[in-house]
């Protein structure tokens, strides 16, 4: 134990001592500025329950009247002490509705960008195709090829065009549903990457397009990070029931990395992928060992996405 | 201190100049608290609710001994219809708040950032209002509604 924390534990344990004596609010003062203590010192809610719960047991044994009595009447301030976290705690919940409103407002920015570019920057590129045509038309035939790399080139810009338009936004996704617009997305990070996607889907429904637009955000992040740092030569992106769960599961054979030790080095990726698995109600869990690939599993809830679907 | 009698159905409220606590120290606060407490009780809050309003009370009562070096707090029950309620007045002659939006923000203070503080209130309580105007003085109101 730190000395910070023992000083916390010692202040906890003569304040619960004077508030069973008998000194009221005082004591249930004392408390409630110890638990803000607690969580300002960033102490974890299980250790104040721990410091708290010991304290407790302290004075069960030292006081003569019984154990129950005791317990009832420390009960106004083990509340007490847990108030700043109950306040913390809305703030997490309400911070968390405010993020998933932000993400779906970026989702809808990003699909209608991703429409733009791909409906009316293509238009225009196919009316340069037709003065291109009407110049070629207007040159001496010996000058009529010159216009051809310029041709084969603006060909690379509009399928660089709908390239970027699809994996911004896949029209798959929204048009045909997750399974489609997974299996677009592993061919073209197979291609780039050079590595065998497989995507195997064993569900028999389409789910709620909240829940579609995670899964597809969650693979992208994974596929991203497997052809970046992986080095793998395969990877399995799986859907399936389990026990009225949706589970996604990425499975490289690539180099693998200790879980514990990513830390920061998790990044912004992991921690935004976990975080909009946790608005669908679900789970992230990472396994991997140095050399032997990693794999990504994700449960997801089914009862949510019948909640979800119908609350559309 | 004016004492509050509630008996059964037969509610006595007390008037507002009668639950006025001057902050200027911890036992202040302890005393603020107290009588917030009590009122809770008194017009049938849980002591869950009543514990939120005591919560309450201290993080008022906090920023006045921080900000204003000393104010006060005014506890005022509430009744529309069958329902009660406990309204917490902060008040102080302190700076003001410059900045009263940003104020409110989890990210502003060192309370904020640990969701205590004003947005702390906030959500605690049912009703939340200030007024400040950022020349002097401030002006919180509180308010929860007993929902059992």
């Amino acid at each position: 134990m730190k000395d910070s924390e023992r000083m916390l534990a010692e202040r906890m344990t003569s304040a619960l001592n004077s508030y069973l004596d008998g000194s009221g609010e005082t004591a249930l003062h004392a408390a409630y500025e110890l638990g803000r203590d607690a969580l300002g010192s960033g102490l974890g809610l299980l250790s104040h329950a721990t410091m708290l719960d010991r304290a407790l047991l302290m004075a069960v044994r030292d006081r003569p009247e019984g154990a129950a009595d005791v317990i009832e009447r420390a009960e106004p301030f083990l509340i007490e002490a847990f108030s700043p976290f109950e306040m913390a705690q809305r703030a997490v919940r309400d911070t968390n509705a405010v993020l998933r409103r932000l993400d779906r407002a970026r989702e809808e920015e990003v699909k209608r960008l991703a429409h733009e570019l791909h409906d009316e920057a293509g238009q225009m590129l196919a009316v340069v195709h037709l003065d291109l045509d009407r110049v070629a038309n207007e040159l001496p035939p010996g000058f009529r090829d010159r216009l051809e790399p310029v041709r084969a080139r603006l060909r690379d810009v509009e399928l660089q065009l709908r390239r970027i338009s699809h994996e911004m936004r896949p029209t798959a996704l929204d048009d045909l549903g997750l399974l489609p617009a997974l299996r677009f997305l592993g061919e073209g990070v197979a291609r780039r990457a050079s590595i065998t996607v497989r995507v195997e889907d064993e569900l028999d429904r389409r789910l709620s397009p909240e829940v579609e637009t995670v899964l597809y955000r969650a693979v992208q992040e994974a596929l991203t990070n497997v052809a970046r740092h992986a080095e793998a030569t395969r990877v399995t992106v799986r859907l399936e029931h389990e026990d009225g769960l949706v589970v996604l599961s990425v499975t490289d054979d690539g180099v693998g990395f200790d879980p514990g030790r990513a830390g920061d080095g998790a990044g912004l990726g992991i921690t935004g992928m976990r975080e909009r698995l946790a608005s669908i109600g679900g789970t992230l869990e990472i396994r991997s060992t140095p050399g032997k690939g990693t794999m990504l599993r994700a449960p997801i809830p089914l009862v949510e996405h019948a909640a979800h679907s119908a609350g559309r | 201190m004016h004492m509050t009698r509630l008996r059964g159905a037969q509610t006595v409220i007390v008037g507002i100049e009668e639950s006025r606590v001057h902050i200027d120290s911890d036992g202040a606060i302890v005393e603020a608290r107290q009588r917030g407490r009590s009122l809770a009780l008194g017009l049938g809050f849980s002591a869950g609710s009543a514990t939120l309003i005591a919560t309450s009370i201290s993080e008022l009562a906090r920023n006045i001994l921080l900000y204003a070096g000393e104010g006060e707090i005014a506890l005022q029950p509430l009744r529309t219809g069958g329902r009660y309620g406990l309204a917490v007045f902060a008040s102080d002659h302190g700076p003001g708040i410059a900045d009263l939006e940003r104020a409110l923000e989890d990210g502003y203070s060192t309370s904020g950032r640990l969701g205590l503080g004003l947005p702390g209130v906030r959500r605690l309580m049912d009703e939340f209002e200030v007024r400040t105007n950022g020349v002097g003085g401030t002006v919180v109101r509180a308010a929860m509604w007993n929902h059992s």
